[in-house]
């Protein structure tokens, strides 16, 4: 039951990672590429770990996925010159490719069937969250706070090369505004007919 | 063979079972749309001092359903430049994904579909992926105002599910377990014990903490929603309805039974997050030869009750509150929901370390 | 091992990300105003990390983290040069910063970043530190690159540097996957003992290339003459001299602590990329008009120099690597500093024909920069000479005869370019005015100069003394 259940599953993976480059329609491709993350997931529940599938899915469909598919749909991809480039590049493309296609096919063969690894999704706890957060804050410290710092580069850095201060640009004051006060705004005139203000 | 036949019996009895319990679950819950809506629509009216729907059926009950097969009577329309497909896939996705994620919801003491050991985490995943129904719907329109909606709705949902995520974490600190069972029977015993109401003696330190989390989860839920005043994505001022504008008949139907699956969800998690879920507010003496059935339905009614409650709390909102502009509305999301959560998950955290009894680091 | 002594045991990089994290804090809050302070405090901050740094040096082996980080005098020594050249790069960069107008609060903290990150990845005994520093190094570079965003040829380098260095990346991290994959572990110390099998030789194979890549040797350079000639001046400075020194050094220490076993197998593809190195290097240099490209030629070249110490095994080219290095970032931080006080109205002027007559407008800073470029193509008395003897001799221990020869043809060739800048600042007329320079700059020129020759020529001794006492742990 579990193994139909990969099959399954790793066939839509590997259907859908074809279609993210095959499609023709950015959004499309976008859209298969999700739909890959999300049968990524479901294959991590099939091996146990379900923490790890619910964060792919947070992380990668939930949060990612939707700032791609922003980007994609707002900017106008013109496909046309797109192909063109391609065709300049295939050659050479699919030279690294099959070099890197006969590693994997080398490497798989070096090390030939029946390896029969078992996994263990949740080792030395109850549940896989469990098992990861207790290695996450104790031994990989320093990994986990290195990766929080590149993030946090990452985000000066994205600052840095995008906010512009613009300095006429009128913002709301919000302590100004609720702060004011009857007599700074409201001027009582008795205005008489035929003399205006 | 025979222990074949077996194996396959057991599995496809499973599956069998399965489906049952889910075509209940799934008409009680439709049904029980179908009245919130009207609910909706007459605490509406009563602020405006209207009288809302009071023709088809006693007191307008029914007018839900007549709504229900005027929709699905009418002709499909897609718009000609529409993107076919995903034009029709948005609105399928988002009530899928809307109602799927009721599957882990707990409704009475063992009355839930699949008691996940990682529920919550699910059910934000799940919520989380409501944003495509929207977009996807918005994009595929090829129209302007929905496209604006979309990105709108993109934009503001993606902003608060991160103050939702550190809501829910600050919830998961003080349980201990991300299972929603175990949620809801942490609170057991009283409403002192709710986590919104944090009135022990031992957790007092930590009831403006939680009840701060509770409303910005409250609000996180109208704005993740799309409910009004932050319903920007559709405001119908500026966007006339946005990324709804072109659908009509079943695909509608389909996006808007989305979002009302998707608002009674958010009133069902409030309830179990913060309002102690099937828990009576007092200890109840319970006569030890009821029959399970009977105490289980009896905590069905509590949680209805509380969900019913927090739907009525939504339609008030929407009737009293004017709509929000999109800075205000990013303002609050990103400078002020985030970084009370943040400081909330420190707080709450500090406490389980170092306060919490029994809980030696 | 606790939280305390893992800190105190990884200092100089606990010390800067915790100042490097206030200061983001202050300039966050402070907003512009705080530019003076943020940079005072990040030099401050290198400075100290330095200065901690040397204590590394004198204290053998340190480890933290679960050895995830491991301080040898080795990596200490290049961690010393790493943060002083931050830190000397930051302070002379004032005034340009100014002129280009692109004086920031950000830019001493990205270079601060920076400067952590490749004091890291010197430290990683483990290929997930390894990574994690690279990237924490690159990161900062990408953006500095692109520093001056609204000048096209700016943007263009940060573009192209954050492609092509998103690729080695790639390549970087599925070599570092086929390695764990095939001896179990990420850590340094468990790969050194295992078997070489064929997914340990690819995955070696696309390590090599990803820091290839990050040291800027052939045929992975291609970025560096573009990034140079595109980032700000000041950037450069910054890039040419910390950074390369870090990816050289752990370049070194990843092929002497994690693959030392298998340097047969290894030494060869290092041979090439370091001739290959050599040779583009310099005969790129020779069309070069732009200044700024021929330096990138030449630390192209004398990478490959240097590399030349790695190819020649641990017991004779390591000392030899550091040493080279060390001689090579100081001269050329002061050839760029020097490039940094040619402005006219403000702009920085990059081709060989603006140093026409440099000799006549600033003399001290034409004759600093002539004493630096003889350091950096090695003619004898000054101190680059003695760097080049090193790993040539240390080629030659390891029957590396055809690589010194390589090595000795491109030295002859690299002559020709650098004579070439030394011909038009000494020798011919000038036909415009600049304007003044900083006197921190013009300090800065005369230091380096004065640093590699006479005070490095005469302590030369000492300076590989120490290095062969890095190496020896």
């Amino acid at each position: 039951m579990p193994l139909i259940a990969f099959y399954i599953l790793g066939a839509i993976v590997a259907l859908s990672a074809v279609l993210v480059v095959a499609a023709r329609n950015p959004v499309h491709s976008v859209l298969w590429l999700i739909c890959a993350f999300f049968t990524s997931a479901g294959l991590l529940v099939l091996i146990g770990a379900e923490f790890l599938a619910m964060l792919l899915v947070v992380v990668y469909v939930g949060a990612v996925a939707v700032l791609f598919l922003f980007v994609v749909m707002m900017l106008d991809v013109d496909f046309v010159e797109l192909k063109q480039g391609f065709q300049n590049y295939v050659v050479s493309g699919a030279a690294i490719a099959l070099i890197l296609f006969a590693e994997i096919g080398v490497i798989a063969a070096s090390i030939g069937p029946g390896s029969n690894a078992t996994m263990d999704p949740s080792p030395g706890a109850d549940t896989n969250a469990e098992a990861i957060g207790a290695v996450l804050y104790t031994d990989y410290l320093l990994l986990f706070q290195l990766a929080g710092l590149i993030l946090l580069i990452a985000m000066i850095g994205a600052i840095v090369l995008t906010l512009r201060g613009r300095p006429r640009a009128k913002r709301q004051n919000i302590a100004e505004q609720t702060g004011r006060k009857r007599k700074d705004a409201v001027e009582l005139r008795d205005v008489r007919p035929g003399e205006g203000v | 063979m025979e222990t074949l036949i077996q194996w396959g019996g057991g599995v496809w009895g499973g599956i069998g079972l399965a489906v049952l319990q889910i075509a209940a679950f799934l008409l009680v819950l439709l049904l029980g749309i179908a009245f919130l809506l009207w609910m909706d629509r007459k605490v509406l009216a009563a602020v405006m001092m209207r009288k809302g729907p009071n023709v088809v059926g006693p007191f307008g009950l029914l007018q839900s359903f007549a709504d229900f097969l005027k929709f699905v009577l009418k002709e499909i329309v897609i718009p000609a430049g529409a993107n076919k497909t995903v034009f029709l896939l948005a609105p399928i996705l988002s009530t899928t994904l809307a109602l799927v994620t009721w599957a882990v919801i707990p409704v009475a003491p063992g009355w839930v579909i699949s008691d996940l050991n990682v529920g919550i985490l699910y059910i934000f995943a799940i919520s989380s992926l409501g944003v495509y129904g929207i977009i996807m719907g918005g994009w595929a329109s090829n129209s302007k105002y929905p496209f604006l909606g979309g990105l709108r709705s993109a934009a503001q949902m993606v902003s608060y599910e991160v103050s939702i995520g550190f809501v829910i974490v600050t919830v998961l600190l003080l349980v201990g377990s991300m299972n929603l069972t175990d949620i809801v029977n942490a609170q057991a015993g009283g409403f002192w014990n709710w986590h919104a109401f944090l009135l022990t003696p031992e957790k007092l330190p930590l009831f403006p903490v939680m009840f701060a989390m509770f409303v910005i989860f409250f609000v996180s839920a109208l704005a993740e929603t799309n409910r009004p005043p932050f319903d920007l994505p559709e405001a119908e001022s500026e966007l006339v309805a946005g990324y709804q504008v072109e659908y009509s008949s079943t695909p509608f139907l389909l996006l808007f039974l989305g979002e009302q699956v998707a608002i009674t969800l958010m009133c069902a998690l409030a309830t179990i997050l913060f309002f102690g879920g099937w828990h009576a507010p007092f200890p109840v003496p319970i006569a030890a030869d009821l029959p399970a059935w009977l105490t289980s339905l009896g905590s069905f009614a509590i949680f209805v009750v509380k969900v019913v409650f927090f739907f009525f709390i939504f339609a008030l909102v929407r009737a009293l509150v004017p709509r929000y502009r999109y800075d205000q509305l990013m303002r609050l999301g990103w400078k002020i929901f985030l970084p009370t959560s943040l400081v909330a998950v420190i707080v709450v955290s500090a406490y389980v370390v170092f306060l919490q009894p029994g809980m030696e680091a | 091992m606790n939280l305390i002594t893992d800190l105190q045991n990884s200092a100089p990089e606990a010390a800067l990300a915790i100042i490097g994290l206030a200061a983001v804090l202050i300039g966050a809050i402070v907003g512009e105003g705080s530019r003076l302070l943020i940079r005072t405090i990040a030099v401050a901050a290198l400075a100290g990390a330095a200065v901690l740094a040397a204590q590394q040096y004198g204290s053998g082996r340190l480890e933290a983290f679960g050895a995830l980080y491991v301080a040898t005098p080795f990596v200490a020594f290049a961690k010393i040069g790493l943060y002083a050249l931050a830190a000397i790069s930051l302070l002379v960069s004032g005034k340009s910063l100014k002129e280009a107008a692109v004086d920031r609060y950000e830019y001493p903290l990205l270079i601060l970043f920076a400067a952590l990150g490749g004091g890291v990845m010197l430290s990683a005994n483990s290929l997930m530190t390894l990574y994690l520093g690279v990237e924490t190094l690159s990161l900062p570079s990408y953006v500095l690159a692109a520093f001056r965003r609204d000048h096209v040829r700016s943007a263009e380098a940060g573009l192209k540097y954050f492609v092509l260095g998103a690729l080695a990346s790639g390549l970087l991290l599925y070599g570092c996957s086929l390695v764990y994959g095939f001896t179990g572990s990420a850590s340094y110390d468990v790969i050194a003992e295992a078997d070489l099998s064929i997914g340990l030789t690819f995955g070696m194979v696309l390590i090599i290339i990803g820091l290839a890549f990050k040291a800027s040797a052939a045929p992975l350079h291609v970025w560096t003459p573009d990034v140079y000639a595109g980032a700000p001046t000041p950037v450069v400075t910054f890039f040419a001299t910390a950074p390369k020194l870090a990816a050289v050094a752990v370049f070194a220490n990843v092929m002497f602590s994690a693959f030392n076993g298998h340097e047969t197998d290894w030494s060869p593809i290092i041979a090439i990329i370091a001739a290959l190195s050599m040779i583009i290097g310099s005969l790129g240099a020779l069309t070069q008009s732009s200044l700024k490209r021929l330096l990138a030629y030449s630390s192209i070249a004398n990478v490959g120099f240097a590399l030349i110490g790695l190819a020649a095994g641990v017991e004779v080219g390591a000392s030899a690597i550091l040493v080279y290095m060390a001689i090579y970032v100081v001269g050329t931080l002061g050839l760029f500093v020097g490039l940094l006080t040619i402005r006219k109205d403000g702009e920085p002027l990059d081709t060989i024909d603006d140093l026409n007559g440099l000799a006549k407008a600033k003399p001290l800073v034409a004759f600093g920069m002539t004493v630096l470029i003889f350091s950096v193509a090695g003619i004898p008395p000054a101190a680059g000479f003695w760097g080049k003897l090193a790993v040539f001799q240390a080629g030659l221990e390891a029957d590396l005869l055809w690589l010194v020869l390589v090595g000795v043809v491109a030295s002859v060739i690299s002559l020709g370019y650098y004579l070439r800048v030394v011909w038009a600042m000494m020798v011919k007329p000038s036909d415009s005015t600049l304007d003044r320079s900083d006197w921190v700059e013009v300090a800065a020129v005369v230091g380096a100069s004065v640093a590699v020759f006479p005070v490095l020529t005469i302590t030369i001794q000492s300076l590989l003394d120490a290095a062969a006492s890095a190496t020896l742990g």
